[in-house]
């Protein structure tokens, strides 16, 4: 009777999994890059990648076969439904890893294509977002050199972004991230900026947004001061190759490559009686000497007019990053979440759309050498 | 009373802890922030102050009437007849905690992860394993309740986790919102702090000094209020306050943007350890429900009562179908569990402390 129960009981353990809820992989497709352009009537076009792995002989590399699919429709969800129907299984964007906006689509309200992925409670919100000059589509419908071999689009799209956030060419964002600064009335945010080239696509600078639209872009090597200006402490590799002198023919020889080992940033919001504002980024680097072809930096003072040098040549790249974004009127640091915290009253005076382009905006680089490789 | 019936002081804290801590961590810092604004963690404390008033008076009745459960020292105090009629009230003001506990978990459960399972089978599979866990001693609850408190500290660090991404400046400017709106924030505090009622039954079983009870309920409720403002202050500098007003469970949400290696969605594990602080919040409350139930209808075990008060609930909590519906629900039943759970037992007290004076006084002349 005993063994009859159990036996009963343990049986039983077999229905517990329910059939209602389950996804499974064979009758999935997953979508691994996703891009959005605005086309010509206001429609939204969504491209999909859906990377296929070809099945080779035994022992073979598996080769990756992008497919890439369109679809239009009026709004971001419409055309996944659209996309879904040219499709032969169920796309599946919740291991979607990057989403690329055409520069037409970013320049237009970025929320309402995003829309769609903040409220699916299935969507991957970790999935990294990029601006692509030109359209969405060309981006990911491109054959690339190195998504030949066995990485998927989507992959290589991510990878790329990912090595330049570690270069801190461009800042660490996701879905998520961009979204409180996003609605935030007192702070803006940047993205990485693609362009396809040829056989590859290089991430090239910084595409700078106010509010919901992209307003400009930050080429570059300027990248890393930017990021640098954000507060960010350290990383891997944030390399910079500065011109300090004009004085050797030898073009190379007035150069130095610098890696920043640690930032700090000391950030100041004032308002003065009358209410101006003024704001003050204050850069303190700790810095390694990778390149100096030069050499000789034996003696301290040497390495003090570099620092000089260095901190000349810094701060002045510092102010014309923080003047352009004046000049979009892109509060990318957060001056206005500052006077919102520490300044209330002011701040609920003031119109900060028209009063940020005018505000004392300055910053200065301070840079100590704390090492010069393995030769002096 | 049986000796393998009672339990230990640090069993009735994790009792009162695992009470507290249930449906109200997903959505609290939401609720707070509708009208407290970013000040919502200050309404929280506040709250968490509030309660120990209450805690006071279920400890001084529990005190007074020794070894017995609410249901057994209502008729001394007020009187045989309006004791039973109150008695039948309480219940039902327990079966409708009941039923709100199933149909939040429902709701956030089948918004988060199960779209297609029918709702009755959502709510019968907690329902039914709590009413198993509730068919045997206080002890026996008791223990359950503690294995699974480590728990907790998952859920911390999960939370904490979220300070990689935070904005310490969304919590600025400090009291912006003046004392009053603070003030009107306690009461939506007051509602998901609820569970430390539970006491009203397990204290019967307590054994030990009456002194160090007291003790073990308020720093029970001290490590649950810490632990919710913990949760609402990193929400509050995780979202903006402009986003916060549009994102209905904003644990979840801020986890569901984190990724780690070998985990992809943090938020589906973190519902998964939720599901445990909601069956243990549930377990208490049936058991408490049962108990009237026994004490009601004379029956000689709760045991009995159990499959039926499991089967009523999860009957009652699978009628609302929307979202309007279940705000509704769960708005009614946090107010009536308000009074009944928080404001009652003072009155309580303070009938009983009053019949005893006369009682005294008669003797006495």
């Amino acid at each position: 009777m005993r063994k009859a129960t159990l036996l009963s009981l343990f049986s039983s353990l077999f229905l517990l999994s329910g059939c209602w809820d389950q996804t499974q992989l064979n009758e999935t497709k997953l979508v691994r890059a996703a891009g959005f352009d605005y086309i010509k009537n206001g429609k939204i076009k969504n491209t999909a990648s859906v990377p296929q792995s070809i099945n080779t002989e035994a022992g073979g590399v598996g080769q990756v076969n992008n497919q890439v699919f369109y679809a239009v429709g009026n709004t971001a969800r419409q055309s996944r439904i659209k996309l879904d129907r040219k499709i032969s299984e169920q796309v599946d964007a919740s291991k979607n890893l990057i989403v690329i906006l055409g520069e037409n689509a970013a320049e237009h309200d970025i929320y309402h294509i995003l829309d769609v992925f903040y409220r699916d409670p299935k969507s991957a919100l970790n999935a990294r977002i990029a601006v692509a000059k030109g359209k969405a589509s060309d981006v990911i419908s491109s054959k690339f050199e190195e998504t030949e071999t066995t990485v998927g689009i989507g992959q290589y799209l991510n990878e790329s972004v990912r090595s330049a956030e570690k270069a801190s060419i461009v800042p660490t964002e996701n879905i998520q991230t961009i979204c409180p600064v996003m609605f935030d009335p007192g702070q803006d945010f940047g993205l990485p900026y693609l362009v396809p080239e040829k056989n590859d696509v290089s991430v090239n600078g910084i595409a700078i947004f106010h509010g919901y639209k992209m307003v400009g872009k930050i080429y570059g090597a300027q990248g890393v001061m930017y990021t640098l200006l954000t507060g960010k402490q350290k990383h891997l590799s944030m390399s910079l190759t500065k011109k300090i002198t004009d004085k050797h023919k030898d073009r190379i020889l007035n150069y130095v490559s610098i890696k920043v080992k640690k930032n700090k940033r000391t950030f100041n919001v004032n308002v003065s009686p009358d209410d101006k504002i003024s704001a003050h980024i204050k850069l303190d680097m700790k810095v390694v000497i990778t390149e100096y072809p030069r050499d000789n930096l034996t003696t301290k003072k040497k390495i003090q007019n570099i620092e000089k040098a260095l901190s000349k040549r810094l701060t002045k790249d510092a102010n014309t990053i923080l003047h352009d974004l004046q000049d979009m009127n892109s509060d990318a640091f957060g001056v206005g979440r500052k006077l919102i915290a520490f300044h209330n009253p002011t701040w609920k005076k003031l119109d900060w759309n028209k009063e940020y382009p005018n505000i004392d905006y300055t910053a200065s680089v301070n840079v100590k050498v704390i090492g010069h490789g393995i030769i002096e | 009373m049986n000796n393998s019936h009672t339990i230990t002081h640090r069993q009735l804290f994790f009792i009162i802890v695992q009470s507290q801590i249930g449906v109200g961590v997903l959505s609290l810092p939401y609720t707070l922030f509708a009208k407290a604004k970013t000040d919502g963690w200050m309404s929280l404390l506040l709250a968490g102050l509030f309660i120990q008033i209450s805690i006071l008076a279920i400890w001084k009745l529990c005190e007074m009437y020794p070894k017995q459960t609410i249901f057994d020292f209502m008729p001394k105090i007020v009187g045989t007849k309006l004791g039973v009629i109150l008695n039948t009230l309480f219940v039902l003001h327990l079966f409708s905690v009941c039923v709100v506990l199933l149909i939040l978990y429902n709701s956030i459960v089948s918004k988060w992860i199960f779209f297609q399972t029918p709702r009755l089978v959502v709510i019968s599979i907690l329902a039914f394993t709590c009413v198993y866990c509730i068919t045997c001693t206080a002890r026996e609850i008791a223990r359950f309740l503690m294995l699974v408190s480590p728990l907790l500290l998952v859920l911390f660090i999960f939370v904490a986790y979220a300070y990689t991404d935070v904005h310490l400046l969304y919590a600025f400017p400090v009291g912006a919102t003046g004392i009053k709106t603070i003030l009107s924030g306690s009461t939506d505090a007051l509602i998901s702090l609820l569970g430390f009622d539970t006491a009203l039954v397990f204290l019967a079983y307590t054994q030990g000094k009456s002194n160090s009870k007291l003790k073990v309920i308020s720093y029970a409720s001290l490590c649950v209020t810490l632990f919710y403002c913990f949760v609402t202050f990193t929400t509050y500098i995780f979202f903006n306050p402009v986003e916060i007003v549009i994102v209905p469970e904003p644990v979840l949400y801020m986890l569901k943007a984190f990724s780690f290696k070998i985990l992809e969605r943090t938020d589906l594990i973190f519902l998964s350890i939720w599901i445990v602080f909601v069956t243990t919040s549930l377990i208490s409350y049936l058991f408490f429900t049962a108990k009237g139930v026994q004490s009601l209808f004379k029956l000689k075990h709760h045991k009995t009562a159990a499959p039926y008060v499991g089967v009523i609930c999860a009957l009652i909590a699978s009628i609302p179908a929307s979202k309007i519906d279940v705000q509704l629900w769960s708005k009614l039943i946090g107010m009536s569990a308000l009074c009944c759970s928080a404001l009652f037992p003072i009155f309580l007290l303070l009938i009983a402390v009053i019949r005893k004076k006369k009682e005294k006084g008669a003797v006495s002349t």
